[in-house]
């Protein structure tokens, strides 16, 4: 039998099933299984950034306890991004002459101190801006937002394009991680508290992030690293506040990284992608 | 000599709207009312259109007063046509309803609700769907719920057919070797054309060879690969020129392209071609080309075929099985290689190997509506004399479904029948308004030639007590028949 509908009286009923029925069905086409250490390495970037937001929610409360000291926060703070902003440098070594890059450092050190300036002078209004609405309130909005901060964020490598062009910030993520970061603000009692906090916020949910995901093609090791870094810290950090937070995210940090590539090894036995003529085509345009 | 049956067209998609579905459901009506049986359609409201039309040859339309939300399809909630098509298919006497297209809710409903009144059911699927895209997943998950329990599916290819039996799992578990085999119920039945309609004409004289698109401008159909193949055809044979019927997304970059290689002289844009100008846009061409990415069955390239233009399209869907192979070029979606096909057309139309004429006995020969409603009514036939799944077996049927889906679309089928058994209650079918007078064609055509001539006269005799047609809707409706019911797709 002819597959075909132009002959009109064909010898079999219009029922009759061919042998060669649904033989062009093509099952799992594209199929790649995953390998359990690839996922665990693509998944460090999402404890990375699970273990930066525990690390500022412990900072907060560890401000909020008044067991650190705004002035420590600070200096480590810009500690901090010096080191970073240098590293960032390393990595992008995109000028030629040592003129241009002299530049850039200015042009950098400027916009810092417009920052840093804008924030200790904007710090009282931002104490006070939500003051007026109750903790719990606030309490249920940061979280919603941090969640939907890391819902949001962008977890990929960074591709060929991006790293000889720059990229795009996720903005609605690190947009709801400074939110976050504004509303809690507002429960801390001195204005130096506020501004440590804040910039604290900044260096870890529009910086870090910009960081983290260019050294997301750097050697195993370093991201290896750096992942133990930041989830050794978050749990210790958490550790002196309570202990049952600390195992929970203990908890939460083998899950993402351990578990979960597991389970989707495991789920994908379970794929069942069909594929046939039916499928619209992938038009080629050179 | 079988009996007359009794059959209820059930889909969103009908007259004023235009398209293949539509004008399927209408031809198929239409020829199997030619065959004696008794048609009706029913479908949702369009505008000011609700209630009871009749569209000629004497085809009755229901409207029923359902709100679409997209693309003319209503949304799926299962229970609120009950009421109506209780009453439609009880006073019409239904022996059978014929469902159409998957995206149409009212028809699923229609399947859900017949086996109350004992009305056997049959769907056909038009369309190519995909199973990754939410769309699919969420209308394939529907369309499984309904064709579990449904009588007969038809498709209108062979491909489609694959699709359909893989979307609905229209399988059966043999009890003794536990292996899956297709349904029996499943037919292939295709899609005809009023051959007369696209008659070829004499090619001019000239040297002249015209290219024919007619297609929605839209990504489905593969105009990104019309945008770039035309400037490359254009400039390897100066004597090709396009002609471009339709409208869609897709126009604002065909006409940049126009602009961008100078080809206003070459590339003729129409805008939106009504169904009845297509035979002379097609007359005017030598070859068609079809760029589409899917497709069920391609009504637009047998309607060029028939025309006498030599086919050129995409190797997708249903299209390799709609002609044979002397009077259609393959290619790849590829834009290369639909220059290739091109070429090839070009040098077979200039040397005159394709006869237009020719070609247009032979498609004559393939299809034919009556053929088409003959081989329906073979599939009613089958319906009919088979046995009706008792309520049981189609709760049993549906549990099938799954550990969430089978459950839930279980409770709709129970809640389904007590809200018949209520409706029995609350509107009895003794009070119902039986159906009692039917049209007379014979009648009809003496009245209205009275009307026109000015004679008073009562139009009750003619139509069905219930209807509530006017004499000049009539009027109307006689005087536009030719430009209303024709189609586009």
């Amino acid at each position: 039998m002819e597959k075909v509908l132009w002959k009109s009286q064909q010898p079999f009923p219009d029922n009759f099933v061919p042998a060669d029925f649904l033989s062009l069905l093509k099952k799992n086409p594209n199929f790649r299984p995953y390998t359990y250490s690839s996922l665990v390495l693509l998944s460090t970037p999402i404890t990375q950034h699970l273990a930066s937001i525990f690390i500022f929610l412990s900072v907060f409360v560890h401000l909020k306890e008044q067991s650190l000291d705004p002035r420590t926060l600070i200096w480590l703070s810009v500690a901090c991004f010096i080191l970073g902003y240098l590293l960032w440098s390393f990595l992008n070594q995109t000028h030629d002459t040592p003129h241009a890059a002299i530049n850039d450092y200015l042009k950098a050190f400027k916009s810092s101190i417009l920052i840093f300036l804008a924030l200790m002078s904007l710090s009282p209004v931002l104490r006070t801006l939500t003051a007026s609405t109750s903790s719990d309130t606030i309490w249920a909005l940061a979280a919603i937002l941090f969640i939907l901060n890391a819902i949001l964020a962008d977890y990929s490598a960074p591709s060929e394009k991006e790293l000889s062009h720059g990229r795009l910030i996720p903005v609605l993520s690190m947009n709801a991680a400074v939110s976050a970061s504004v509303v809690l603000a507002s429960r801390l009692a001195t204005d130096i508290a506020v501004f440590g906090l804040m910039l604290f916020s900044i260096q870890s949910f529009a910086l870090f992030p910009l960081l983290r995901h260019r050294l997301q093609t750097s050697p195993v090791a370093v991201q290896a690293s750096l992942t133990a870094c930041l989830v050794m810290s978050a749990t210790w950090l958490t550790l002196t506040l309570s202990q049952r937070l600390a195992y929970m995210y203990a908890l939460v940090f083998t899950s993402v990284t351990f578990c979960a590539p597991g389970l989707l090894i495991w789920a994908q036995k379970y794929k069942n992608e069909l594929r046939g003529p039916w499928d619209v085509a992938v038009p080629r345009v050179n | 000599m079988q009996e007359r049956l009794s059959i209820a067209m059930i889909s969103d998609f009908f007259y004023p709207n235009v398209g293949g579905v539509e004008n399927h459901i209408y031809m198929l009506s239409v020829n199997l009312m030619r065959k004696g049986h008794k048609v009706i359609v029913i479908t949702h409201s369009h505008g000011d259109r609700v209630g009871i039309r009749w569209l000629l040859p004497g085809l009755k339309v229901y409207y029923l007063p359902f709100v679409p939300i997209a693309s003319s399809a209503t949304l799926p909630n299962f229970f609120t046509s009950l009421p109506y098509l209780r009453t439609i298919l009880l006073r019409e006497h239904i022996h059978l309803i014929h469902a159409h297209a998957s995206l149409s809710s009212i028809g699923h409903e229609g399947i859900l609700h017949a086996h109350l009144m004992g009305i056997r059911t049959v769907f056909t699927d038009h369309s190519l769907f995909g199973f990754e895209d939410a769309a699919s997943i969420l209308t394939n998950k529907l369309l499984v719920g309904t064709l579990k329990n449904v009588d007969a599916v038809i498709c209108v290819s062979h491909t489609g057919r694959e699709n359909t039996v893989l979307r609905g799992q229209l399988f059966e578990r043999d009890e003794i070797t536990l292996t899956l085999t297709v349904r029996k119920n499943v037919y292939v039945i295709p899609n005809a054309l009023i051959a007369e309609q696209f008659k070829p004409c004499p090619p001019p004289p000239s040297k002249t060879i015209t290219i024919v698109v007619i297609s929605r401008l839209a990504y489905r159909k593969g105009i990104d690969l019309l945008i770039a193949t035309a400037p490359r055809i254009c400039a390897a044979f100066p004597n090709v020129n396009f002609v471009v019927g339709g409208d869609g997304p897709k126009l604002i970059e065909l006409l940049q392209m126009r602009e961008k290689h100078r080809l206003q002289d070459r590339i003729e844009l129409l805008g939106p071609v009504r169904h009845e100008d297509v035979s002379s846009v097609l007359s005017r061409g030598s070859i068609f080309m079809n760029t589409s990415l899917t497709e069920s069955f391609g009504i637009a390239i047998l309607e060029a075929a028939c025309a006498g233009l030599y086919v050129v399209s995409t190797r997708v869907g249903g299209v390799p099985e709609v002609l044979p192979d002397d009077m259609i070029s393959f290619a790849n979606p590829d834009a290369d290689d639909i220059f290739r096909a091109i070429s090839e057309a070009v040098q077979i139309v200039s040397l005159g190997q394709h006869d237009p004429f020719h070609a247009h006995e032979r498609v004559k020969t393939f299809y034919n509506w009556t053929q088409v409603a003959t081989r329906t009514e073979v599939v009613y036939e089958t319906v009919i004399t088979s046995r009706q799944i008792d309520l049981w077996e189609r709760m049993q049927r549906t549990m099938e479904l799954g550990p969430f889906a089978g459950p839930i679309y279980t409770i709709i089928l129970i809640v389904d029948c007590m809200f018949f058994l209520f409706l029995e209650w609350w509107m009895p079918r003794e009070d119902l308004d039986y159906v009692t007078h039917e049209w007379h064609h014979d009648k009809f055509k003496q009245h209205m030639e009275d009307v026109k001539a000015g004679a008073p006269t009562t139009i009750q005799e003619a139509v069905d007590h219930s209807t509530l047609v006017t004499i000049p809707e009539l009027l109307k409706q006689v005087n536009t028949y030719n430009s209303e019911t024709s189609f586009n797709w």
